[in-house]
């Protein structure tokens, strides 16, 4: 160990706490446990491929050389569950009025939509967006139209020439599920959608979303039409579709809603690939021999984006393994490594260690293995640990601290042996699978070093993490864990109020600024993690520790805030930053690009 | 703009109507952001979470153990003690919970625990109800410390755990220490505000700004042989013996309260000799183990932008910036073997103080002392 023991007589016993290896949580075990999860045969570990497949092996074979025990009711350690890895359209067609049947050259269904056949009246419905009244901007496309069982054409994003507030509202709101539930929600048959002649990628077929593994569809059928296509639909009305989108981007809501010409026929016929993906979860005992709940769980993904794919940050380049060392060979090794050392010193309650796959894909893992393998009341709380292998400047991030009471007396009291410079988050909104636990109430924490330009990268490999700072997380959190044993009733769960329209999707989001905030802080202001190498915030010369307090002429408080000011951000158009460094305020301009 | 702040960390109270703007910044700070805290302070690590702010927390001699301040207590808006185990991060209450209870110190000799506290009044609670209500109301005061004249000092007796009271003078008595024997104890009090015959100024005064009667006394473990040590106007306060017992440290207030600067002086109030004197407000002062300077805070660089400093115990040098993070940083306590140093920070961005601990680089600090320039002005007064 390289750690200093400065703390000469103050305390040698105190030394001694802090610096005393458990079995199984030195920096070299970790690093031995990091190598075997992003060595040969892993393969980025994705979720249902072999490489996952080796990775599982791997941590069940020393989980239970730890002596874990199978969950109650489970066979083994290993605890499979379904997912849909891939949609295939098979055929998807329009066919209206007296046109011809548009087939799958020009109609693509989307990946969420149901498969079947409708038939309705067309009726154009503008872009689509019902912006709820709560969002502070009233934009409804179907206001005094009636669409009921009728197949709807709409334009694909969001009016152009609006204000950028408006702009940033109705971005939210017009991602491709949410104009596919709009048009459902008025109690539409199907919904068409063009890639309008006015806008960005003009008459092309709408692209994948990342969220074609997400479970169900969008209890409607939906597709995409080419422009060619579109333009047919318009055939016979005195208008053509340029002009109608000039109207409505020019703010006229009712300019385009109105009747189209003709019956028209949509058949979806997709398939959906069931696959079989796998969690590991095992028990360990506690210090009385008890496998009764309640659990004190912990877990992290052992999953990572195998050779790339739409998860990845190098889209465009060659399949390449995704080591994901950090993300998330990291937590996977901490919580490991933290089981072995429950094994040798039990708890007061039984712990349940939880190796989800699939999280890259949608916490697939974790949330299957909430709704059909245990019930939330068996668990005391989940403490999760994804991307904790690169601490720097002994900075732990700490979230979800508002979903118990309990948590700021426990995190003090394991961080005085811990030792961190602890940045807390009190949301328990965190895109990793603690968010699966706190939908279920269930009170949880989630440990982050923070993220770093080899996030979702081929680069995120072995050689660049913080072993010491691993097997200190590992401790810390076994501090917290034996707290949570002790806790007694069982923490409370407290339910943090979701921040209101900050369902983002990033879909949607079209301009790319290559900024890496840093997601918990108190700061007011959004405190930069650091920037993409050769993105514009790094062209801009913003720099990592930089706080940008405003954007685009909007106030940035917090990440919610920017997150709605980048959505104002248009391509290629310039934007001021103001933001600050060592205390002093800046400007500087930045010109967003599309997102690599 | 005018404003009227009043902000407590414990030793440190102040009340100031004084013109400043939000811009101001010494062009001082250019030249000295340069020199990142990074130098004195490595390994920093949080050491409070819970409730809305902690402070003061000073170790036992063996460094094992922290007692401090912290507004945690269930349904008690105030401070309440606690006792934190460096060891294994076990904290209790030590105070009574109820009330307003400041300044903490435990006793080298027998780890009895040093507070003040107002438990005895009988509106305790009535005040603690009062005070959650305005705070619930949506209004807060930058912070109120009313130098309640019910506050006295007690000791816990760590051989059975009793509660013994030591002053029971009217008027604020609180801000205590414990020699490093353990036989003597340091504090402030304002009881001159009720004792002494005032003028018709300082009637006036006592209405509104009680810590003007601030000063420093001593007494011996059990209570007795009060004795006061300073006579001149304005607040004296927050006053900690050497580690070595030889002196006192203190911070002391101009009459109008607008500038504080940093002190030391006999055990028996002679000889006192003025370290600071940066024309601001340099406070909570508390000495090295080394006997080699004393580390402060100060807001030399703007109104309310307050830092950690050290100055050599004599005084002859310039004051050294230790912290130069975003917020306020200030009551420096080095640990008991010197190569730590404590103190409470809103470095985290919340509004209240929490307590931070950092390795501390003893002979960077020294090395930073020899290079200061010499104090273009040393004062001595006589007392």
């Amino acid at each position: 160990m390289n750690r200093r023991q400065i703390l000469t007589g103050v305390s040698l016993s105190l030394a001694l706490f802090l610096t005393l290896p458990a079995a199984g949580q030195t920096p070299e075990e970790l690093r031995d446990d990091v190598l075997a999860l992003t060595g040969p045969g892993t393969e980025g570990r994705a979720v249902g491929t072999p490489g996952a497949a080796t990775a599982r092996r791997y941590l069940i074979s020393e989980l239970e050389a730890a002596g874990a025990r199978p969950l109650p009711g489970q066979d083994g350690l290993g605890i499979p569950f379904r997912f849909i890895s891939g949609v295939e359209d098979r055929g998807s067609s329009l066919r209206a009025g007296g046109h011809k049947r548009f087939g799958s050259d020009q109609v693509k269904a989307f990946a969420f939509s149901e498969t079947g056949e409708v038939r309705g009246e067309l009726y154009f419905a503008g872009y689509g967006i019902r912006v709820p009244e709560s969002a502070g901007v009233r934009y409804d496309s179907y206001a005094g139209h009636e669409v009921r069982d009728k197949v709807v054409v709409v334009l694909r994003y969001f009016p152009d020439d609006v204000e950028d507030e408006t702009r940033s509202v109705l971005n939210r709101h017009a991602d491709f599920r949410s104009k596919a539930s709009a048009a459902r929600d008025q109690g539409a048959a199907g919904m068409v959608m063009i890639t309008g002649p006015g806008s960005e990628g003009a008459g092309e077929l709408a692209p994948d979303g990342f969220d074609i593994s997400a479970p169900g569809s969008q209890g409607i059928l939906a597709v995409s039409i080419d422009g060619a296509a579109g333009d047919r639909l318009f055939a016979g009305t005195g208008v053509s579709l340029a002009e109608v989108q000039r109207s409505l981007d020019s703010g006229e809501v009712d300019a385009g809603s109105f009747p189209l010409p003709g019956f028209a026929t949509l058949a979806v016929d997709l398939e959906r690939t069931p696959t079989s993906g796998a969690n590991v979860v095992g028990i360990l005992p506690a210090v009385d021999g008890s496998l009764d709940p309640p659990y004190v769980a912990v877990g992290a993904h052992y999953d990572h984006l195998g050779m790339g794919g739409s998860g990845s940050l190098n889209p465009h380049a060659p399949p390449a393994v995704h080591p994901g060392a950090d993300d998330n060979a990291s937590g996977t090794a901490a919580v490991l490594a933290l089981a072995r050392t429950v094994a040798d010193a039990p708890l007061t309650r039984p712990l349940l260690v939880g190796f989800w796959s699939g999280e890259e894909s949608g916490l697939l893992g974790s949330r299957a293995f909430i709704r059909d393998e245990i019930r939330p009341d068996q668990l005391a709380a989940y403490i999760n640990l994804d991307m904790v292998g690169r601490l720097e400047d002994n900075r732990l991030t700490v979230q979800a601290m508002g979903s118990s009471s309990v948590w700021p007396g426990i995190v003090e009291r394991a961080n005085v042996p811990g030792g961190f410079d602890l940045a807390l988050s009190d949301d328990p909104y965190v895109p990793t699978d603690s968010s699966a636990f706190n939908s279920e109430s269930v009170p949880t924490l989630s440990l982050f070093t923070g993220t770093h330009p080899d996030y979702h990268r081929p680069s995120d490999t072995a050689d660049k993490l913080n072993y010491e700072g691993l097997a200190r997380i590992a401790r810390f959190t076994g501090l917290v864990a034996r707290r949570v044993a002790e806790s007694d009733p069982v923490p409370e769960f407290v339910r943090v109020e979701r921040a209101p329209e900050t369902a983002t999707s990033r879909v949607s989001l079209r301009a790319y600024t290559g900024t890496i905030p840093e997601y918990a802080t108190e700061i007011e202001g959004l405190l930069l993690g650091g920037v993409m190498a050769g993105g514009p915030a790094e062209e801009a010369g913003l720099q990592k520790g930089d706080v940008i307090v405003e954007f685009a002429g909007t106030p940035v408080l917090n990440i919610y805030d920017y997150m709605n000011a980048l959505e104002a951000a248009r391509i290629g158009e310039p934007l001021t930053v103001v933001f600050l460094r060592d205390g002093e305020r800046h400007e500087v301009t930045l010109v967003p690009a599309a997102r690599p | 703009m005018f404003q009227s702040l009043r902000r407590v960390s414990g030793r440190l109270v102040f009340v100031l109507p004084i013109a400043l703007g939000g811009g101001l910044v010494s062009p001082v700070f250019a030249q000295q952001a340069a020199d990142d805290e990074s130098r004195f302070l490595s390994r920093i690590r949080r050491l409070t979470v819970e409730g809305r702010r902690a402070g003061e927390g000073y170790f036992s001699p063996d460094g094992r153990e922290m007692v401090f301040q912290s507004e945690r207590e269930p349904g008690n808006p105030f401070f309440q003690i606690y006792l934190l185990s460096m060891e294994t991060g076990d904290v209790r209450r030590v105070s009574p919970g109820h009330g307003k209870t400041t300044c903490a110190f435990i006793s080298a000799k027998n780890g009895d625990i040093l507070f003040a506290s107002t438990h005895l009044d009988p509106r305790s609670l009535d005040l603690q109800r009062d005070e959650i209500e305005f705070r619930a109301s949506g209004q807060e005061r930058r912070y109120e410390w009313d130098y309640d004249s019910h506050m006295d000092v007690f000791v816990e007796r760590r051989s059975d755990g009793e509660l013994v009271r030591l002053t029971d003078a009217q008027g604020y008595d609180a801000e205590g220490s414990w020699s490093p024997d353990g036989e003597w104890i340091v504090f402030t009090s304002m009881r001159g505000m009720f004792e002494d015959e005032l003028s018709e100024r300082e009637t006036r005064l006592a209405e509104i700004d009680p810590s003007y009667f601030g000063e420093i006394w001593t007494m011996r473990a059990d209570g007795s042989e009060q004795r006061r040590l300073t006579h001149v106007p304005g607040y004296d306060g927050g006053p900690f013996y050497f580690p070595d017992g030889s002196r006192i440290i203190w911070r002391r207030f101009s009459e109008d309260g607008l500038v504080a600067d940093v002190w030391s002086m006999n055990p028996d109030g002679s000889d006192q000799r003025q370290l600071t004197d940066f024309r601001a407000m340099s406070w909570a002062p508390y000495v090295h183990p080394s006997l080699e300077y004393v580390l402060f805070a100060s807001n030399k660089l703007g109104f309310s932008n307050f830092e950690v400093y050290m100055v050599d115990v004599a005084g002859e040098k310039e004051p050294v910036r230790i912290t130069t993070t975003d917020g306020f940083d200030g009551l420096p306590v080095p640990t008991p073997d010197g190569a730590g140093l404590s103190w409470t920070s809103t470095r985290h961005g919340g509004e209240g103080g929490q307590i931070y601990l950092a390795d501390w680089d003893h002979d960077a600090a020294l090395a930073a002392l020899r290079s200061a320039p010499s104090r273009s002005r040393l004062t001595e007064t006589p007392q």
